[in-house]
């Protein structure tokens, strides 16, 4: 079954409706009431993001400090249905401004129910892309793409576009200087065992665009990635440059990327939209270069005392170094005092997550600063049981860095005017939940 | 970016009050209505939005429906918008003056801009009053022909609406017919894929009464509608295209070459950034392959790694989609994800609603080769601090100890549980050590020194409790204190709350008292006695029974409580394959999250004890058909306590010989309450009509096989249905790449559906 939903409410956290926009009658109108009194106010309530009460199935997710929900009285497609609240949410958020949270929704409550008017029908998800919306959705809300106002600039063929088949660009874009940015943003995800194997690992990685060129471009990316250099040798009848290629485990793609191609020829392919965009994802399981090696050593000192020594190496390039590193370390709830030596950074404890916080503001590749603290604990009578350690878990980010490896070899950008364009190109590795246990 | 200056637009509308704001707003609106100075439209503005703000706090303003509809005389396009989104809220409880607004919306649909002419037509048809549809048959008829995409796209999903206010009047205006030759002609996708899910919903309902509608139906789909679709895909939407790929997924192909033809077109749409395309191409792949094993089997490779990458990105209840599809996936397939079983480890912040799946994946995929390693990661989450996981982890651990798979590691480990000394993993680890011994009893020595050791003052659970007596009752001989441990559990009668454990007592007394008659004559009468004047149902007759078994004869009564026992072979499986199949075939949707098949909760008869427990009527029907019931029942039971209830309904290897041991399950089922037991009475209702299904929905019909077009489409001239050369490879060469994907040796439990 397709996703027909009957209603959409946004809840603040107390329960009261900030929006509620009903699509159909197959449900009571009373269906607030239902999540309010059978999730929202139980211990339900996080347990499980889709829940039946009667005969309706609720969606709900949290967004800062909103609930959306999503009711339906049919057999609905679940994906479909999430997949949608997160555009709809990416979709007011870039008509906001960014922030995505109740005194947002509050102040600009009419924009949204025009826009559920506009993103679903009777139920149907509709056109949800916001560079079609904003075309006759506008901040002032009273631009109509059809008025013939000879004060309004002229969008030529707005509605063409509104379900049209290039959704994504419109034409007759002009640009003085025309640019192209692209980021590769990787997340790496680690799950390190107390004796310091690798239990699992794995890189997310997107690559962020942002165009600002005219016309109707054509661009084309290589990178350094497995598939894509074979193929690529394998046209031009040369062997492989050696170098290290990267084996990309799944890929997907924005829209515009030309996947017929993709599949034929191995490269990337597309006709961009006009700012920012994500033009692709992948994931990385084999080959991943950790950023830092973390070594704990925790020793309990009878019931009272814990000795906590870590040391955390970096190893990217010397050249190279991290930003906004954080290590937490947890500690139990009964810590009284604690005393720090760093060679690096700083160090406190922070009572309200019950862990050692060890901050490094710029940390140096090739380098192993470390931390060593001692902690007194309370002692307690009715503490039998042994502590157990949550894993220590970090943050950074590192510039320039890729865990995967990936690279851009080229990026091209053709269009029938034949204009120059700057490219530029960045890389950053963050920490996605980095976690060591110890 | 938008700029920050939207927030100055409107003030944080205040919480009112109530009824003196609403009639201050009355008085306001009143003197705008007439009034044309300049920058009259700011002021309306703001009254408008102060009405939508109550509206939407919940206030009724359904009293200014008539100042609303005389101020709505304007060009301002935001205006109307309010005031349509105001009129088509409250027009169902004023159908009156719903009327007046009739006029405007009708002018407006007339208007020269495509814009206004599509909210208005948009409101018009959610005014929601049936006397007055015969007004939007008009609009409705010119907006399908206008020349603006824009108002076609409203236009379609207007005689969707019209449909649900009087089916009569559109299927009279002939607009089915006219919706289906927008579908298969109109140049906007958007267009042609709401069509195709208004006619799915207008035929589906139609259906049963209508054999045109019925063919109708079967019609979206043969062989054209369903290549024109295809070979349009692109063009849609990725909303729409979810729509289509689901229509692909229900489409019999009739030669093996279309499969691979579709395939071949559909497999880049598994590269869709949008996680909903992608499950539904997956569908696609899965099922027009299931007769097709070995091709089956390879999709099953293909679509892995999408579907890991799925898991992965996201947000947390996107996963929780994902991953209870991969569930599915991995009963049907369990080696389809076992080398890939890290994916599965929890990380620490993860909400529980994806640690719970994702344990269940690791218990599912648990095999020779990683059971080791999935063991050892299962113990770190025992230690956890969200206490619901640790037990599930634990469970776990149980679950693939009973699958047979280096039992020997894991029962070590289980026995380490029982040393951790923290009440709900002592509990857990309690009962599961009961059914391992239950299924190995090779173990016994083992577990019952470790077992000896534990203080059942120390036991609270009413499950846990009960399984320490079992093993109490069943080890007795070679647990020295049994005899006494027994006798101070007895000595406590009064203060045992759980009728679970006191049957349990009154069992395991017995067992004991054939195995060492003299240590244990003086607990047994002390029980006999507490249970006989127990007053408990259960428990009362159980005591009786035993009483006068004993009295009748000792021997016969031994052979009755405790008879040899052949160990347990199999766990019996707690959902029918049945069942299962029918999940499959509901594939990316509710029923897989639910574990359940749609009818379960979208009939009303089905539905949880809410709202119909009144319908205990249908017990007469049911009464004939028990034997489609009890899947319905499992189910249930199921999804009460999904994983212990395992444990419990076991394959009886001989014939009633363990009726005393085991019959606390069988008291668990009747004492569910009543309202879940009303529940299950409906059920019984409705498994009997389904085999008439004439009023039950297209999913039914779909599995019962009646709604699958077996007829042949008219026959179309062939070249037409050509589906786009645009794929990849031609279909010889794509052919030989699926062949040449590894095949996975381990066996593949489905069974086909054709």
């Amino acid at each position: 079954m397709p996703l027909a939903a009957s209603a959409i409410y946004f809840l603040n956290l107390r329960g009261d409706v900030l929006i509620n926009r009903l699509y159909r009658d197959d449900v009571g109108g009373n269906m607030v009431d239902a999540f309010r009194v059978h999730i929202m106010q139980t211990k339900e309530l996080g347990t499980c993001p889709v829940r039946q009460i009667g005969g309706c199935s609720f969606f709900y997710m949290r967004i800062s400090n909103v609930y959306i929900v999503i009711v339906v009285s049919s057999n609905a497609n679940v994906a479909c249905a999430f997949k949608f609240v997160v555009e709809a949410v990416s979709l007011f958020k870039s008509y906001f401004g960014g922030a995505f949270d109740e005194d947002a929704i509050r102040n600009n409550f009419v924009l949204i129910y025009e826009l559920l008017d506009e993103i679903m029908d009777f139920g149907y998800p509709q056109n949800l892309s916001p560079e079609i919306l904003k075309l006759y959705i506008t901040q002032e809300g009273v631009r109509s793409p059809f008025s013939s106002k000879p004060t309004d600039k002229p969008v030529p063929n707005a509605t063409l576009q509104v379900t049209g088949a290039v959704g994504w660009r419109r034409e007759g874009l002009v640009y003085k200087k025309n640019e192209v940015f692209l980021d590769i943003v990787e997340s790496v995800n680690l799950l390190m065992s107390s004796k310091g194997s690798v239990l699992r690992c794995d890189v997310t990685g997107k690559i962020l665009m942002k165009c600002f060129l005219s016309g109707m471009p054509d661009l084309k990316l290589g990178l350094n990635d497995k598939i894509g250099l074979e193929k690529e040798s394998q046209l031009k009848s040369r062997p492989t440059k050696s170098g290290k290629t990267i084996e990309l485990d799944d890929v997907t793609f924005h829209q515009c990327v030309n996947l017929t191609r993709f599949n034929s020829e191995k490269t990337v392919s597309f006709v961009p939209p006009d700012g920012e965009f994500e033009l692709m994802k992948y994931r990385i399981t084999e080959g991943v270069n950790l950023p830092f090696r973390v070594l704990p050593t925790i020793k309990e000192l009878g019931r009272t005392r814990m000795e906590v020594n870590v040391k955390v190496k970096s190893v990217f390039g010397a050249k190279m170094f991290a930003l906004g590193v954080v290590i937490k370390i947890p500690v139990p709830k009964q810590t009284a005092k604690t005393s720090f030596q760093v060679t690096s950074g700083r160090a406190k404890y922070n009572a309200a997550i019950d862990c050692l916080v060890w901050k490094i503001r710029k940390f140096p590749g090739q380098t192993e600063p470390t931390m060593s603290a001692e902690v007194e604990l309370i002692s307690t009578i009715a503490e039998k049981k042994s502590w157990t350690r949550p894993p220590i878990q970090m943050e950074f980010q590192v510039p320039m860095f890729t865990a995967s490896g990936l690279r851009v070899r080229f990026l091209k950008v053709w269009e029938k005017s034949g204009y120059n364009t700057v490219e530029w190109v960045r890389y950053i590795t963050k920490a996605g939940s980095y976690e060591i246990r110890c | 970016m938008a700029p920050p200056a939207q927030s100055q637009r409107s003030p944080s509308p205040s919480q009112p009050s109530g009824k003196g704001e609403v009639s201050d707003l009355k008085s306001q609106l009143r003197q705008l209505a007439g009034s044309r100075a300049p920058g009259i439209d700011d002021s309306k503005r703001e009254l408008f939005k102060k009405v939508i703000s109550y509206m939407t706090v919940g206030i009724d303003v359904s009293s200014l429906f008539g100042e609303m509809v005389m101020c709505s005389a304007t060009s301002d396009i935001v205006l109307k918008k309010m005031c349509y989104l105001y009129v088509g809220n409250y027009a169902k409880v004023n159908p009156d003056l719903a009327l007046l607004t009739i006029n405007f919306l009708q002018r407006d649909c007339k208007d020269e801009d495509p814009m206004i002419r599509g909210l208005a037509l948009r409101s018009l048809c959610s005014l929601r009053v049936a006397n007055l549809v015969e007004y939007l048959v008009g609009p409705l008829g010119s907006g399908l022909k206008d020349n603006n995409n824009y108002v076609r796209t409203v236009a379609v999903m207007g005689v969707l609406k019209l449909y649900h206010i009087s089916a009569s009047t559109c299927v009279d205006a002939d607009f089915p017919a006219m919706l289906k030759h927008s579908m298969l002609n109109d140049s906007d996708a958007q267009v042609v894929a709401n069509c195709l899910s208004a006619l799915q919903e207008i035929w589906s309902s139609e259906a049963s009464s209508s054999e045109e509608a019925s063919r109708e139906r079967e019609a979206l789909l043969s062989k054209p509608v369903v290549y024109y679709f295809l070979n349009r895909i692109k063009e849609f939407s990725e909303w729409a295209q979810c729509l289509v790929l689901e229509l692909v997924g229900k489409y019999v192909p009739s030669e093996t070459s279309e499969i691979f033809d579709i395939m071949n077109l559909l497999e880049d749409r598994l590269q869709h950034a949008n996680g909903a395309v992608v499950l539904a191409t997956i569908k696609v792949f899965l099922q027009l392959t299931l007769s097709m094993t070995d091709v089956h089997q390879q999709v099953y490779e293909r679509i892995k790694a999408p579907l890991l990458t799925l898991v992965s990105s996201g947000s947390p209840e996107q996963s929780y989609a994902v991953l209870s599809h991969l569930h599915l996936l991995v009963m049907r397939a369990p080696f389809i994800f076992s080398s890939d079983y890290k994916h599965f480890y929890c990380q620490y912040n993860e909400p529980s609603y994806v640690k719970k799946l994702k344990l269940e994946m690791l218990t599912a995929v648990a095999n020779e080769s990683n059971t080791y390693e999935i063991v050892t990661e299962l113990c770190e989450y025992a230690a956890n601090v969200d206490i619901p996981i640790a037990r599930e982890s634990i469970r776990a651990v149980g679950k693939i100890a009973l699958q047979q798979y280096d039992v020997n590691a894991i029962v070590d480990r289980l026995l380490q549980f029982l040393e951790m000394e923290k009440d709900y993993v002592t509990a857990e680890a309690l009962v599961l050590v009961k059914d391992l011994l239950r299924k190995y009893p090779q173990w016994s020595q083992d577990c019952i020194a470790v077992v000896g050791n534990i203080s059942s003052k120390n036991i609270q659970e009413p499950k846990a409790k009960a399984a320490l007596i079992w093993m109490l009752g069943e080890y007795s001989q070679d647990m020295h204190d049994a005899p006494y441990i027994l006798e101070s559990l007895i000595e406590n009668w009064e203060d045992e709350h759980s009728a679970e454990v006191r049957l349990h007592l009154l069992t395991a007394v017995m067992k004991c008292f054939f195995k060492r008659p003299p240590e244990t004559q003086k607990a047994l009468g002390a029980a006999l006695a507490a249970g006989l004047a127990d007053f408990h149902q259960d428990v009362h007759d159980r005591a009786l029974f035993y009483y006068r078994l004993l009295q009748y004869n000792v021997s016969v009564a031994q052979r009755v409580v405790d008879p040899p026992k052949q160990a347990v072979s199999v766990f019996a499986d707690t959902q029918s394959s049945e069942i299962k199949d029918r999940i499959f075939d509901e594939f990316n949707s509710l029923s897989v999250v639910y574990q359940k098949p749609s009818y379960m909760f979208t009939d009303k008869e089905h539905r949880g004890p809410f709202e119909f427990s009144d319908e205990l009527g249908h017990l007469s029907i049911g009464a004939e058909s028990t034997g489609t019931v009890v899947p319905a029942q499992r189910v249930e039971a199921n999804d009460k306590d999904l994983l212990l209830s395992v444990s419990e309904k076991e394959e009886s290897g001989g014939p009633s010989n363990n009726a005393s041991a085991y019959s606390a399950p069988s008291y668990d089922g009747s004492s569910v309450s009543a309202a879940a037991s009303s529940q299950m009475l409906s059920e019984l209702a409705i498994s009997s009509v389904t085999g008439h299904a004439s009023q039950s929905s297209l999913a039914i019909d779909d599995l019962l096989g009646l709604g699958l077009p077996v007829a042949p489409a008219p026959a179309p001239s062939p070249p037409l249905l050509k589906l786009n050369s645009k794929a990849v490879l031609d279909p010889g060469t794509f052919q030989q790449k699926w062949r040449q994907l590894p095949i996975s040796l381990s066996q593949v439990y489905f069974s086909t559906m054709t």
